[in-house]
């Protein structure tokens, strides 16, 4: 830091330090330093408190039921009195060719989803900033949300209605263009590019929040300064809005690759029919087919288990090589 | 109540067969008792009229007539899946006495022989004598409802009634058509051709539907006009019991073949509902309102009701049952009909002290005045016996509320343990169904049912294995073929040889085995 190696007068930071010093060499033992370190920043334990609550009760306390994935899981013997079979399980779950099927659909499905469906609110956040109609904006910016608010159950009634052969507005346009019309719902090929694009219409404009957020943090004096030096609108985006919400989109790339078996099945299950199971079944209908429709928790806790060590991996990984290139990462 | 348990004890010691008490041979015990009771359907979560919180009227005349109160104690009353809140309920550990409501079954049985509900075999035969009558003059039905260990762990809702599902057909249309109903497959071929080129509904544009169906599997309903099966009971893809008195499945019989090839024609023609898959269950209010719908399978009642709801909106609309056509063997067959015995109703849970006492209070429901009250309600308040009938009050019969509605406020007709009279609904069954049901009754149409299989650990390791994964082939296959994607004759080989891979044999071997040890 110093340029000067032979200076040894006392800094600030050397003196900070030396208090510290005599600070900790006053105290007693651990325990009692701890227990000033409470007294003094008691407000942020205290608001820190809730969140640690909820972790517990939710996310840490619920994974010792986990173990039901190697169990023969009876609800009335409870967790614990239920008989150990290892990894049977799974066994018949990899064995099963319809799981495998499911998790192959689940990637491309979350594949496709990410690939089209990841770019889609950051193009729309910066459409947003460059609008300078504030009315146009509001508006907009309205209409691209409303669809987060829907039910799913709703907007898959819309896609249904308006995919349908006969009064279907898609086929409609169809038939204008001399086309016949296609029952879309029942073809396997179609189920993939109607769910990945319903799924870019509900969500692309909530989350473009985020990176709007983003954008309002970016100091404008960089943008005054590159005026100055007559950059042009698209120079300024390119060169200064999008390598300051970088880092917003390597998180949020991260957390969404952590997510990639988690398709929203509930709108699958409302979309799909036996006719496009071989592209629609994902490993999270497949659970509800098999495992919850018939009780079988142990056998659904070893799927649901399955899909969560993927996951992790996944996070891991993609954390890792952003952490290694990009020096953005989670943690 | 506890007014009359004074003078009870009181005279009781002396004066028992005193007229002044004539209620009293329904006393279960002298002194009232309170018992807890789960009981979760989908019309109500909880013993209680819902949203008031107050006892039934039902209930509380249970209480005068038997001294035996029940406190709700229901679990999962912010869901309405009563198969969540029964898992809810048994995982939380603190059963009540009696354990009751919708689709109870399965988890009865599966957690009965761990010893979470008491079997009712022996307590049934000692202390349940109306109980004990019933299952002595319906033979099959105590099996149907036992466990794998062979006890049987609840009392069911049993319905009465013989006809569930119809054939309706839009006599109007035939009538400007100048067609007859038509009585074979053929003729329904061709009935059903008309109904798409000539215009019936008269608006000039080839918008009919001719065939349509709420729910999609009633497509397969067709299957039977050509001699397969559908289903073996009122679930929709279940097994069925054969000329031999083996369990099979339906979509694994070459009669299936045949069938299915069939209905892939009709439907390729335009005379099955092109979005019969997608359209979901408003799909018949709105291809009956719109004019567009010809025929459908559907309920009796309901759907008989069409006729005044849409008699402003469609000029001359006449949509009626008719008798199921012969199929192209022969046979007249109505596949659909009301199940006898239902998964619904209650237990005894291994928590409940006194036992017997509850399987008392359950036979009380088996009882003349029992079952009046479980399906009518409380006498002189919601009807009234005339010349020996039980007879809904004009003003519950004339009610804006369906009388099925009331009765639930009531405390009637909701899902215990009871069995079911027949005239409490016909009384409210519109003109057109009773005809309909009439017409039914002239020919012998209905086939027996399938009622289930207890399947032991084993068995049901085997079964989850395979069948899941097994149906959802079958139906993926069946879709494909219906709509064009494959056919069913050149696959057919492959398509056994899969199901066998899949393991078939194994299924229909343990289904066979449990069956015969249920029923043998």
């Amino acid at each position: 830091m110093s340029t000067d190696p032979d200076f040894t007068g006392p800094t600030t930071e050397n003196l900070v330090f030396d208090a510290a010093e005599a600070q900790r060499r006053r105290r007693g033992s651990t325990l009692v330093r701890i227990g000033d370190h409470l007294k003094r920043e008691w407000q942020l334990y205290a608001m820190l408190l809730p969140t640690i609550l909820w972790l517990i009760i939710f996310l840490y306390k619920p994974m010792y039921g986990l173990q039901i994935a190697f169990k023969d899981y009876s609800i009335f013997r409870g967790v614990a009195d239920s008989p150990w079979i290892g990894l049977e399980h799974f066994n018949t779950l990899f064995n099963n060719d319809q799981f495998l099927r499911a998790v192959k659909n689940t990637v491309i499905i979350s594949f496709y989803s990410l690939l089209f469906g990841f770019p889609m609110p950051i193009l729309l956040a910066l459409m947003f900033n460059e609008v300078l109609n504030q009315t146009f904006k509001k508006s907009a910016q309205t209409i691209v949300y409303l669809p987060h608010f829907i039910s799913s159950v709703i907007i898959a009634g819309i896609v249904i209605t308006a995919f349908s052969p006969s009064a279907g507005i898609v086929n409609t346009v169809l038939g204008w263009l001399g086309i016949d019309s296609i029952y879309f719902l029942t073809k396997p090929e179609w189920f993939r590019p109607i769910f990945v694009g319903t799924g870019i219409w509900q969500e692309a404009g909530f989350q473009s929040i985020v990176y709007l957020a983003a954008i309002a943090g970016v100091s404008p004096t960089l943008y005054e300064s590159a005026v100055v030096d007559g950059a042009s609108r698209w120079q300024m985006m390119w060169k200064i809005t999008v390598p300051s919400i970088m880092p917003t989109i390597i998180i949020m790339l991260i957390i969404r690759i952590g997510n990639i078996l988690e398709v929203s099945f509930e709108m699958i299950i409302l979309l799909y029919q036996p006719a496009t199971y071989e592209t629609a079944d994902v490993v999270n209908t497949f659970i509800y087919r098999q495992g919850l429709q018939g009780g079988q928790y142990d056998f659904a806790a070893a799927a649901g288990l399955f899909n969560a060590v993927v996951a992790f991996v996944l996070v891991m990984t993609a954390n890792t090589i952003s952490k290694r290139y990009s020096r953005t990462s989670l943690w | 109540m506890r007014k009359l348990v004074l003078p009870l004890a009181i005279l009781g010691t002396t004066a028992l067969t005193a007229p002044a008490f004539a209620d009293d041979h329904l006393r279960i015990v002298d002194d009232p008792v309170e018992l807890t009771i789960h009981m979760h359907w989908p019309r109500a979560q909880g013993y209680e009229v819902p949203k008031t919180g107050e006892p039934y009227p039902v209930e509380l005349k249970a209480r005068e007539l038997t001294g035996v109160s029940l406190e709700d104690a229901t679990a999962g009353k912010n869901s309405t899946d009563s198969l969540e809140a029964m898992n809810l309920l048994i995982a939380q550990g603190n059963m009540p006495d009696i354990v009751g409501g919708h689709l109870i079954k399965q988890p009865v049985n599966e957690y009965g022989p761990q010893g979470a509900f008491v079997p009712l075999n022996d307590l049934v035969e000692e202390h349940a004598p109306n109980i004990k009558a019933f299952w002595d003059s319906h033979p099959g039905l105590k099996e149907a409802i036992s466990a794998y260990d062979g006890n049987y762990y609840y009392i069911p809702y049993l319905p009465d009634g013989k006809y569930g599902r119809a054939w309706f057909i839009r006599q109007d249309w035939l009538d400007v058509l100048g067609l007859e109903q038509p009585q074979n497959v053929d003729e329904l071929y061709d009935v059903l051709v008309a109904f798409r080129d000539q215009d019936p509904n008269g608006n000039g544009v080839k918008d009919e539907i001719p065939y349509f169906a709420r729910q999609w599997e009633e497509v397969n309903r067709l299957l039977t006009l050509w001699d397969a099966r559908s289903s073996g009971s009122d679930t929709y893809h279940d097994f069925y019991v054969n000329d031999e008195g083996k369990l099979v499945h339906p979509y694994a019989q070459d009669a299936y073949r045949t069938a299915l090839s069939n209905v892939a024609k009709w439907y390729a023609e335009g005379l099955i509902d092109p979005e019969i898959y997608t359209r979901g269950s408003s799909s018949r209010d709105y291809l009956l309102g719109e004019n567009l719908g010809g025929m459908t399978h559907d309920w009796f009642a309901s759907t008989s009701g069409y006729n005044s709801a849409l008699a402003d909106a469609v000029e001359g609309f006449n949509f009626i049952p008719f008798l199921p056509p012969e199929s192209a063997g022969g046979v007249r067959m109505e596949e659909h009909r009301r199940i006898p015995i239902k998964p619904d109703g209650w237990a005894i849970s291994y928590t409940a002290e006194d036992p017997v006492t509850v399987v008392k209070y359950f036979d009380f429901w088996f009882s003349e005045e029992g079952r009046l009250l479980s399906n009518f309600g409380v006498e002189g308040k919601t009807w009234d016996m005339i010349d020996g009938e039980p007879i809904f009050k004009p003003e519950v019969l004339n009610s804006d509320s369906p009388i099925n509605s009331q009765m639930y406020l009531e405390g009637a007709q909701i899902q215990r343990g009871y069995w079911q009279d027949y005239r409490y609904e016909w009384q409210w069954t519109s003109e057109a169904a009773r005809k309909g049901i009439e017409l039914y009754d002239t020919e012998d149409l209905l086939i027996e049912q399938f009622l289930g299989v207890a399947l032991n650990k084993e068995e049901q390791t085997v079964y989850d294995r395979y069948w899941p994964s097994i149906r959802t082939y079958m139906l993926e296959r069946q879709q494909a073929w219906v709509l064009g994607s494959g056919d069913v004759v050149s696959d057919w080989d492959a398509y056994i040889e899969t199901l066998n891979d899949m393991g078939y044999e194994e299924v229909i071997e343990i289904l066979n085995t449990a069956y015969a040890r249920q029923y043998g």
